[in-house]
């Protein structure tokens, strides 16, 4: 069972460092998707394996969620605006090096928590990888140079996240993991909307534009 | 009562969505003083006994919920007898039902017992306010919405962290799965549990929750969105976002604050929340130096008084909570205040520009005597309350061997205390512009600001009856 889920959350790791190095944002947009269904799948593993049927119905909506509705609104906001590299002039290897320095990080914050003796959470020994993965996410996040950067590197973290609860606990109470179904959903809907009004405004979803207000 | 009180402002929000007109006012007041009603009979009930319970448990009013809620519940009511003198910048449809669920989603925030539906209901808050932070629908305040949704979206999925980590120290001492997952996260049962959790979890879990929790709290480093969002929202939204908004993210801190250190000692967390408070206070005595518009002023201050708050938690001991929750109440009333003012100076000169308001106190009588009576009360001058907790908070500062640090809060304060005076001074005196006149509505509409101010004084001065035994009360529900 620990070898399933270790291997599925490196694998979701990997993909989100193949997320930092991809320059084009469709690309990232794909490696998104292909994370998400790689933790669908560790919610399935951990499903079966530690007898919690509810964690199907999680990776279910996940999926829906994820896969399926976030991606098509994404596509929405990044309609008409042009599509340019994610960081023009700048190269990828810095990024992924970040990135990577990030991994040792999650390792070190991590591990003093990771080290108990938890007999009833084996999946415990990767939860540095899924922190991993969040921090990333926000670096991704803080790094973006426009509103469909940012908002993808959001997701990622909130990825992470998901991938953390699911391997520290199997899974939060239902109405907290069906609350935040909830939120990622309308977060992503109500960013479209100030999305494209950002775009009708300035022409561009650059956050370099937005500094009407400072101090 | 208090799934009552918590239907009323849910059930507005329904059914405002529908509304316009007349009926739409009507509606929103009606709304309104139910909610107010209500929530003062769930608070002064829980203030005086034993918590109430509700829903099996997932709704639980404590000493320190009714607090919280007497607090949301008078400063909404503020905000919404201002409200619909904004309402025609942008739809009413848009503007009350977004009200009154935010003013739900508060009101939950503070009396569930599930950190889970907490966390749910903080999150609420800020999905309820991002179009009335953009409701007039200008560069600025789109702006101020998109970096508001962010940060305050990165802000809870790190809270959301804490609280998953939590859970984890919580599965980790079963050495096991809770089977009975729904209570797991009760409030209640971690308090009970939190001797036998293991430190090293609760303390990094702690570091989560109090950045994720203390961006929506204001805190600095975390508080980039806050001026811009406070200063560009309609004034009832700014009244009520730096009012109580930023209250309950401190709130939902102080609620892990006894968990985390019955199993790793008090020394922890009060570090923590001390430099925190330093580091708020001195970023916004800076800022008050050198403000421009007077908006961003008082959003400023806000970051102040959360810091004064946060640093009367780390002190500690009953008279440093004691001091930091009537400093959430007199803060809450006075810069509600001062923001509807604000938005009506703004209205009469067509600027939020310091250097474009002068004179007030000779163009605008009424609401310049208000604003420099407010400001004084914000400032920490006696006889208003804001004097009192400050007292308190120090007291407990010097009380509980934090000699310096007290000291050091206490040099902010003065330095932020001359920004503010040197801004008023610039805005109350001078030739006023040709082209101001006072709001419409005479003496009626400035009644329950008169009220707020005579509550200030009321704390400030001589405590009802009652009052001491409730403010000790819910200190003690979490610091025993």
């Amino acid at each position: 069972m620990t070898t399933a889920s270790n291997l599925l959350a490196f694998v979701a790791l990997v993909v989100t460092l193949l997320l930092v190095w991809r320059q084009s944002w469709r690309g990232r947009a794909r490696l998104f998707v292909v994370q998400s269904v790689v933790l669908a799948a560790l919610a399935v593993v951990i499903g079966v394996l530690a007898h919690r049927p509810a964690l199907l119905v999680v990776a279910a909506v996940f999926l829906f969620v994820k896969t399926w509705v976030i991606p098509r609104v994404l596509r929405r906001m990044a309609e008409g605006a042009p599509l340019r590299p994610v960081a023009p002039g700048r190269s990828a290897g810095i990024s992924v090096l970040v990135a990577g320095a990030l991994v040792v990080v999650a390792y070190v914050i991590m591990l003093p928590v990771t080290d108990l003796t938890a007999a009833g959470v084996a999946t415990r020994r990767a939860i540095p990888l899924a922190f991993a993965m969040a921090l990333i996410g926000l670096f991704v996040c803080v790094t973006g140079r426009d509103a469909l950067g940012q908002i993808t590197g959001f997701l990622v973290f909130e990825n992470g996240i998901f991938a953390l609860a699911l391997l520290a606990t199997y899974g939060l109470p239902g109405i907290v993991e069906a609350g935040a179904f909830l939120e990622v959903l309308v977060l992503v809907l109500l960013m479209e909307g100030v999305v494209v009004q950002i775009r009708r405004e300035h022409d561009s979803l650059d956050v370099d534009r937005l500094r009407e207000l400072r101090g | 009562m208090i799934a009552l009180l918590l239907a009323l402002p849910l059930a507005g929000a329904v059914l405002l969505a529908r509304a316009s007109g007349r009926l739409a006012v009507g509606g929103h007041a009606l709304t309104a003083v139910a909610t107010l009603a209500v929530g003062l009979v769930v608070a002064a009930g829980a203030v005086r006994g034993a918590p109430a319970v509700a829903l099996d448990g997932v709704l639980r009013v404590d000493a320190l919920s009714g607090w919280m809620i007497a607090i949301i519940v008078a400063v909404a009511a503020l905000a919404a007898a201002e409200a619909p003198r904004y309402v025609h910048a942008g739809s009413p449809r848009v503007f009350y039902p977004l009200f009154h669920l935010m003013v739900f989603t508060m009101l939950l925030a503070v009396s569930t017992d599930d950190v889970g539906v907490m966390w749910v209901a903080v999150e609420g808050t800020t999905l309820a306010s991002v179009f009335l932070v953009n409701f007039e629908r200008t560069r600025a305040s789109l702006e101020a919405a998109y970096k508001y949704l962010l940060i305050c979206s990165v802000g809870i999925a790190i809270a959301f962290l804490g609280t998953v980590l939590v859970y984890y120290a919580e599965v980790v001492r079963q050495q096991g799965l809770v089977d009975h997952a729904p209570h797991a996260l009760r409030w209640t049962a971690l308090l009970s549990l939190a001797p036998a959790l293991s430190p090293r979890v609760l303390e990094l879990a702690f570091v989560f929750l109090v950045v994720g929790y203390g961006t929506k709290a204001g805190l600095a480093p975390m508080h980039t969105w806050l001026p811009d969002a406070h200063s560009e929202a309609p004034a009832p939204v700014s009244a009520l976002m730096s009012g109580v908004l930023l209250s309950v993210g401190v709130y939902a801190v102080l609620r892990f604050k006894p968990i985390v250190d019955a199993a790793a000692g008090p020394g922890f967390t009060r570090r923590i929340l001390m430099a925190l408070g330093l580091l708020s206070l001195a970023v916004a005595a800076a800022f008050l130096w050198r403000p421009g518009n007077y908006k961003r002023m008082l959003a400023y201050s806000s970051v102040e008084h959360i810091g004064i708050v946060c640093l009367g938690l780390g002190f500690g001991g009953p008279l440093g909570v004691a001091g930091a929750l009537l400093h959430v109440a007199n803060h809450g009333l006075a810069k509600a205040v001062l923001f509807l003012l604000a938005g009506r100076i703004r209205a009469a000169y067509g600027t939020v520009d310091l250097a474009g308001v002068r004179g007030l106190l000779g163009a605008l009588p009424f609401t310049g005597r208000g604003f420099l009576i407010t400001l004084l009360a914000l400032m920490g001058l006696p006889p208003f309350g804001l004097f009192t907790s400050e007292v308190m908070i120090f007291g407990a500062g010097f009380r509980e061997g934090h000699p310096w640090v007290a000291a050091a809060g206490l040099a902010l304060l003065v330095v932020a205390f001359g920004g503010l005076l040197r801004a008023a001074h610039d805005m109350l005196y001078g030739v006023p512009p040709a082209i101001t006149r006072e709001a419409p509505g005479g003496w009626p509409a400035a009644l329950p600001m008169a009220l707020a101010l005579v509550l200030l004084v009321l704390t400030g001065l001589a405590w009802p009856p009652g009052f001491a035994g409730a403010l000790e009360l819910a200190a003690r529900v979490v610091a025993p």
